[in-house]
């Protein structure tokens, strides 16, 4: 059991920063069953490192051949898909490339219709009015129908009117152009008359003359 | 003139547009602390060079999809892995790796018949290292052979670091009963 501040393995291990090294390392000074711990750690260090490390049996070394080795053309390529950065780059100028494609050859956007649902406006109608509004816009509406055959009526009495007045001019007309046939006839024949028999005064002309 | 260190971030540059000489350098720098790797997985030294051999040659054909450089070791590391868990599950595809049986001290790693430290210190420690499970070997060698960093060693395990450090600390634990007695008197 340790009493460190710290980790004595972690210590022992070199895993701490400097500042908390120097905190285990005043530590250890003044406890000994920790010095003993870390005692025990380095010679445990030290027989692990007794095993040496073994010189390679064989060098590795490769050998450039043209055959295998990649074109220019192929490093790049390999190049390219082996970076993260270069593959993000391209793939972000792609979508750039899209949305200015798309934003020249989109169509115009149709002009905003304000659509209304008739029959939702009517059930919304009559939930909203109440009989003696409905009584009364039927009145209303009977009242201009009224007004619209009155006046329809009148329209059509008066043109009979006027027709009627017309007639009768005519027939004024008529009448006086007969009358004056009749009053040239006459005078006609009276002068036809006076023509043949020769002018006699009337009688009570003279009479009254003589008187 | 100006000399700088040809760093591993140039060398993958280079590498990963086609330079062959650039990669073998590449590999002259890694090819021992990857065989070593494979080696304390596996425990054979023709899988452990073999799967080396395939785990460059793989580098090389994928050597463009790695993004950062610095994550260079990692990445290796993680082909590494892959390779040697692919191949423990060609051979024993019916069993898992918790189902390997754990090799015994005298069929560890012998170094060739001879020994540059005590025989008895190496069969110690190679025999407490093969009591460990395959996943705390595998969290020892990649922690105190190669010297990882917890979030590399979740990166190349491919599980969380919780899990790393539970692997770490468990196999300290074991190691450190049996292996403390007999390292006082390496030290």
């Amino acid at each position: 059991m340790s009493c460190s501040p710290f980790d004595l393995k972690e210590y022992f291990l070199r895993e701490l920063s400097q500042t908390d090294a120097a905190r285990v390392e005043g530590h250890l000074k003044s406890c000994p069953s920790c010095r003993e711990e870390m005692d025990r750690l380095q010679l445990t260090e030290a027989a692990l490192c007794s095993l040496r490390e073994e010189e390679i049996p064989q060098r590795i070394a490769f050998v450039s051949d043209q055959v295998f080795e990649p074109s220019p053309l192929g490093r790049w390529w390999g190049a390219f898909w082996g970076s993260s950065a270069r593959l993000g780059f391209a793939a972000a100028a792609m979508l750039s490339g899209a949305i200015l494609i798309s934003a020249f050859t989109r169509p115009a956007p149709a002009p905003a219709v304000n659509l209304r649902v008739p029959t939702r406006s009517a059930q919304v109608s009559a939930q909203t009015f109440s009989g003696a509004d409905i009584d009364r816009r039927i009145q209303q509406a009977a009242a201009v129908e009224a007004t619209k055959a009155v006046a329809l009526a009148e329209s059509a009495h008066l043109a009979e009117i006027r027709q009627l007045r017309d007639d009768l001019n005519k027939a004024r007309y008529n009448l006086s152009v007969a009358a004056s046939e009749y009053d040239f006839a006459a005078r006609r024949q009276g002068l036809v008359n006076v023509a043949a028999n020769g002018y006699s005064f009337p009688k009570s002309d003279a009479a009254g003359e003589s008187k | 003139m100006i000399f700088r260190a040809v760093e591993d971030g140039d060398l993958i540059r280079q590498a990963a547009r086609g330079g062959v000489e650039a990669f073998n350098l590449l590999v002259s720098r890694w090819e021992k602390r990857v065989y070593n790797y494979l080696l304390r997985l596996t425990s054979n030294r023709e899988d452990a060079l073999d799967l080396t051999q395939d785990v460059f040659l793989k580098a090389y054909q994928n050597l463009r999809k790695l993004e950062n450089s610095e994550r260079f070791a990692p990445w290796l590391y993680r082909i590494a892995h892959n390779e040697a868990y692919s191949m423990f599950r060609k051979r024993r595809p019916e069993t898992g790796l918790d189902d390997l049986p754990p090799e015994s001290a005298e069929d560890g790693i012998a170094v060739g018949g001879r020994s540059v430290f005590p025989m008895e210190l190496s069969l110690s420690v190679t025999a407490a290292l093969n009591r460990l499970s395959p996943e705390q070997r595998e969290a020892v060698t990649l922690k105190i052979y190669q010297g990882f960093k917890f979030e590399e060693m979740a990166e190349i395990l491919g599980c969380p670091v919780s899990t790393v450090k539970s692997r770490v600390y468990s196999a300290l634990d074991l190691l450190k009963a049996e292996l403390a007695p007999i390292g006082r008197g390496v030290s």
